[in-house]
């Protein structure tokens, strides 16, 4: 390299760092490697230039230079490749490898096409593009009975979401090349959509099945009663038989999850007796009465 | 393959940076499961960034153009070397 890095980078002794600042950047925009891909000799010069820079561009190093307690040999920057080095002759293709400046080419000259289609050529410019991850939150009732739910990718497109019936919690839907744009006319990625269920108030989901706790009044539980009972596809009429007690388990067949075969699972009802908050004088009066109630030991076979 | 450590030890940038390349899709990392990991194209394409960034004051949409252009410049050559390749080829024959 020059002897001298004010030469070098073409500015006199006493510039201002802001100076010799904006030398090097001239110089590097010229001269940098990776922006003349085809030029063996700018790689040396701009190395000149780099390490000339390097003196120069900090202030101490270059104090130093000037009182004579360095000098310029040595000061070269170790460079790893270059990018461009990556795309020399035989090198292996990459992800950004890109047949965007002459794709228009093949298509319309078969010669071309032929020529640069041989030899794996034009399959080295094909990659197909990258998966996309999304995340989708959706309603229990929604990934149950299934739904459509549009979502909006960060280049600003849509994309309609089918939701099908039956829809777990962390199920991942895989929507054919909707992801990434392919490469040199490869085709795109996927887009991986998680599904994330939110709970329900009411309703427990197991496997394909429904539960859901139901509660009753005691008249209902004594003497049996019809009752609408929510379940996922709107509420059905239920027969409570004379004394269901708490705890017991009613089955409404087909009305669970919706499956892929187009049945469904069942939804199972826990019924509850639930007291008054308030009793009145009337059913303190009974239970202080009934005989058969008294006796009656709900902890028999309890001891420990 | 390259450790995210190393790549940030090598390449001379900010954790948050190459956070911000990837997400601008400028670095492709070739392995993103279990672990982020590295080839060495994008360590080199990591350093030009990283040049035209801090060295060459280019800012981030200058960069995006920059990449693409240069993306193609190369493609273009690869596809000059196969043509003239071809050429002197059936010269020869």
């Amino acid at each position: 390299m020059s002897d001298d890095p004010y030469t070098t980078l073409g500015v006199k002794r006493e510039a201002t760092q802001d100076e010799i600042r904006s030398a090097y950047r001239a110089l590097a925009k010229k001269l940098h490697p990776d922006l003349n891909p085809g030029n063996k000799k700018a790689e040396e010069t701009f190395k000149e230039v780099a390490a000339a820079y390097d003196l120069l561009g900090d202030p101490e190093k270059r104090g130093r230079f000037d009182r004579g307690e360095i000098d310029a040999s040595g000061a070269e920057r170790p460079r790893e490749r270059y990018y461009r080095d990556f795309h020399a002759e035989g090198a292996q293709d990459h992800p950004y490898s890109t047949s965007g400046g002459f794709a228009d080419f093949m298509e319309s000259d078969d010669v071309l096409s032929e020529i640069l289609g041989r030899g794996g050529g034009r399959a080295r410019f094909r990659i197909r593009g990258q998966d996309v991850h999304y995340r989708l939150p959706v309603e229990f009732l929604e990934a149950v009975n299934g739904a459509t739910r549009r979502i909006t990718m960060p280049d600003g497109a849509t994309l309609d979401v089918v939701i099908p019936p039956g829809t777990r919690d962390h199920q991942i839907l895989r929507l054919r090349e909707k992801g990434g744009a392919g490469i040199g006319g490869a085709p795109p990625g996927d887009a991986l959509v998680e599904i994330e269920v939110s709970p329900h108030k009411l309703f427990m989901r197991k496997d394909d099945d429904i539960h859901i706790e139901l509660p009753i009044s005691l008249p209902e539980a004594v003497l049996g009663a019809k009752l609408d009972v929510p379940t996922p596809t709107g509420s059905v009429r239920m027969t409570v038989p004379k004394g269901a007690n708490t705890g017991r388990v009613l089955r409404l067949k087909g009305k669970g999850v919706a499956r892929r075969d187009g049945s469904r699972g069942d939804e199972y009802v826990t019924l509850k007796v639930v007291l008054p908050d308030r009793l009145d004088s009337e059913i303190e009066e009974f239970a202080r009465r009934w005989q058969a109630g008294q006796q009656h030991d709900p902890r028999r076979g309890l001891e420990a | 393959m390259i450790s995210v450590q190393e790549f940030l030890l090598r390449t001379r940038v900010e954790h948050r940076s190459l956070e911000a390349w990837i997400h601008a899709g400028w670095l492709i990392p070739p392995q993103t499961e279990p672990e982020l990991a590295f080839s060495d194209v994008d360590l080199a394409r990591a350093q030009l960034i990283r040049d035209l960034h801090d060295d060459l004051g280019v800012n981030d949409e200058g960069i995006s153009v920059i990449l693409h252009l240069i993306d193609q410049v190369h493609g273009l050559r690869r596809s000059m070397e196969t043509l003239l390749n071809e050429v002197r080829g059936s010269r020869q024959g």
